[in-house]
């Protein structure tokens, strides 16, 4: 069972990385689409950006523009749509996107995507496998973009309120709509609650990660998931939010569960062949734990085609026999030399060896 | 012929040029001291900014009160809350900024200094080609680019 998942891990990779270029577009453009359509589901109110057409079309802009233009084109869009919806919303929404820019939004770095990302999970209903997975792959640094992801998200949520109960355009009734949500937004305990609880989760998650422990990655994800549940449970006891805690916690589990697939992707790790080695050189003693990571040959298929008159040994293997193997069986020395380099190509490290291997004659030269 | 070691050697140059490398040159372009400082500047314009539309959205929140009492606000105590205020923030965001860049611009170099180890390898094996030997300096591993 455990081998055939594994095989399947190893087809599912090498297909991914034998249709990487069209692969990579297409999934950006899924992404762009997601997100594009969930803003309009959640907050749709000008017509024309919700029409299939334009969302298309973002998304087709989404798949080729780098990640901070997604974002900025997200924001753009959202905008609008409360523009439509009040104009008044739209200047404050603007103000306090700037806000956040400017005092948070801005130290994101690489990750200012998780700005975006945070928000749609929250509308798909997966918010939990944020942390989780910034958790096992990036510092908790990435708690920046994440907190800032959460107030966006919380920020919607009381607008769409707030866009709902518009009433007629009376410059008293402006400053009281104004008033209000700058109150629930400044009040907002749900937001301290998620973004509290989700930094102990990368904060553990990372402390965690780095202990010198055997299957360290899914204890870590556990570690992740019981300090969430613990700390949801924890908040909501001292700060009453009302949260669905049954939901909290399927959420966590569930959220759990596709941190595990995905870590299972990332890496799968044989600890029953951890080698330890210990070794010295001018400056240190070095303890090495070296846990080989699980590769898997691809299986070859071949399906032979019995059928009557046929030649028994056909020249022409094309004739007798189909092989759906994504390459040929056969590993000629060229041939492995090539995936080496494929492989090389991917940005997978290779052991230093082979770096040294590059330059034997290195310390004899200079000696 | 394809040489193996040069195309290995490349395609981790490239590999790294397309990536972090990108960031990692373009930073290469200044002295730290300049680097940390043009960030505590742009850090310094954002919270202004930023502190100055906090101000605004608060001004508005309160601008029944402010309308109502404008005569008898304490205009200087107002003042000078604010101010203190913008200050306090100003300082705490800068001295994070400061040790955030400088923690940056010396893993950068780390990095950087390991791409030019591997330009000298590089060049090394173009010279092997030509027929030359690689002299002693171009195989040294030394960390000039550290300085």
């Amino acid at each position: 069972m455990i081998l055939l998942i594994l095989e399947a891990r190893a087809v599912l990779l090498r297909f991914f990385q034998k249709f990487q270029m069209v692969l990579t577009p297409l999934v950006k453009f899924f992404i762009a689409f997601i997100t594009f359509h969930a803003i309009n589901g959640s907050i749709g109110h000008e017509p024309h950006l919700m029409k299939l057409p334009a969302e298309l079309v973002l998304s087709f802009i989404g798949t080729f523009a780098p990640a901070v233009i997604l974002v900025l084109l997200a924001a753009l869009v959202s905008l609008a749509h409360i523009y439509t919806a009040s104009p008044i919303l739209a200047i404050l929404v603007a103000l306090l996107m700037l806000i956040l820019y400017c005092f948070i939004a801005r130290f994101s770095g690489k990750y200012g995507y998780v700005v975006l990302l945070m928000p749609i999970m929250f509308i798909l209903k997966l918010p939990y496998v944020v942390p989780l997975i910034l958790g096992l792959v990036a510092t908790p640094l990435t708690i920046i973009p994440m907190a800032c992801g959460v107030l966006v998200y919380r920020m919607f949520v009381i607008i769409k309120a707030a866009a709902e109960m518009e009433v007629s355009m009376g410059i008293n009734d402006i400053l009281e709509m104004y008033i209000d949500v700058i109150d629930r937004f400044v009040a907002d305990k749900q937001a301290i609650v998620l973004i509290g609880v989700f930094s102990v989760i990368m904060i553990v998650m990372y402390l965690v990660r780095k202990l010198n422990i055997d299957y360290v990655f899914e204890i870590s994800i556990a570690a992740g998931t019981i300090a969430g549940i613990l700390g949801f449970l924890f908040g909501d006891m001292y700060l009453h939010t009302q949260f669905d805690i049954t939901g909290m916690v399927f959420g966590m589990v569930g959220a759990m569960a596709l941190a595990l697939i995905f870590q299972f992707f990332r890496m799968a790790l044989e600890y029953s062949a951890v080698e330890r080695v210990q070794f010295e050189d001018d400056d240190y003693y070095y303890y090495v734990k070296a846990v080989p990571k699980i590769k898997l040959a691809v299986p070859v298929r071949k399906v032979k085609r019995i059928s009557e008159g046929a030649d028994p040994e056909p020249e022409n293997p094309e004739d007798g026999m189909v092989d759906f193997s994504p390459e040929p069986a056969t590993t000629s020395k060229a041939e492995r030399e090539l995936t080496e380099e494929e492989r090389y190509a991917l940005g997978e490290e290779l052991p230093d060896e082979s770096l040294l291997e590059e330059f034997p004659s290195e310390q004899d030269e200079n000696g | 012929m394809v040489n193996n070691r040069k195309v290995r050697l490349m395609t981790r140059l490239a590999i790294y040029e397309k990536n972090e490398g990108r960031e990692d040159i373009r930073l290469s372009k200044y002295y730290r001291a300049d680097y940390v400082r043009l960030n505590v500047l742009r850090t310094v314009v954002a919270i202004t900014i930023g502190y100055l539309l906090v101000v605004l959205i608060i001004g508005v929140y309160n601008s029944e009160y402010l309308i109502r009492e404008a005569v008898t606000l304490d205009y200087r105590s107002i003042l000078v809350r604010y101010v203190g205020a913008y200050l306090l923030l100003l300082t705490v965001y800068c001295a994070l900024c400061m040790i955030g860049y400088m923690v940056k611009y010396r893993n950068s170099r780390k990095k950087l200094t390991k791409y030019f180890r591997m330009l000298r390898r590089l060049r090394s094996i173009y010279r092997e080609e030509s027929g030359e030997l690689p002299t002693g300096e171009e195989m040294d591993t030394d960390d000039s680019i550290n300085s």
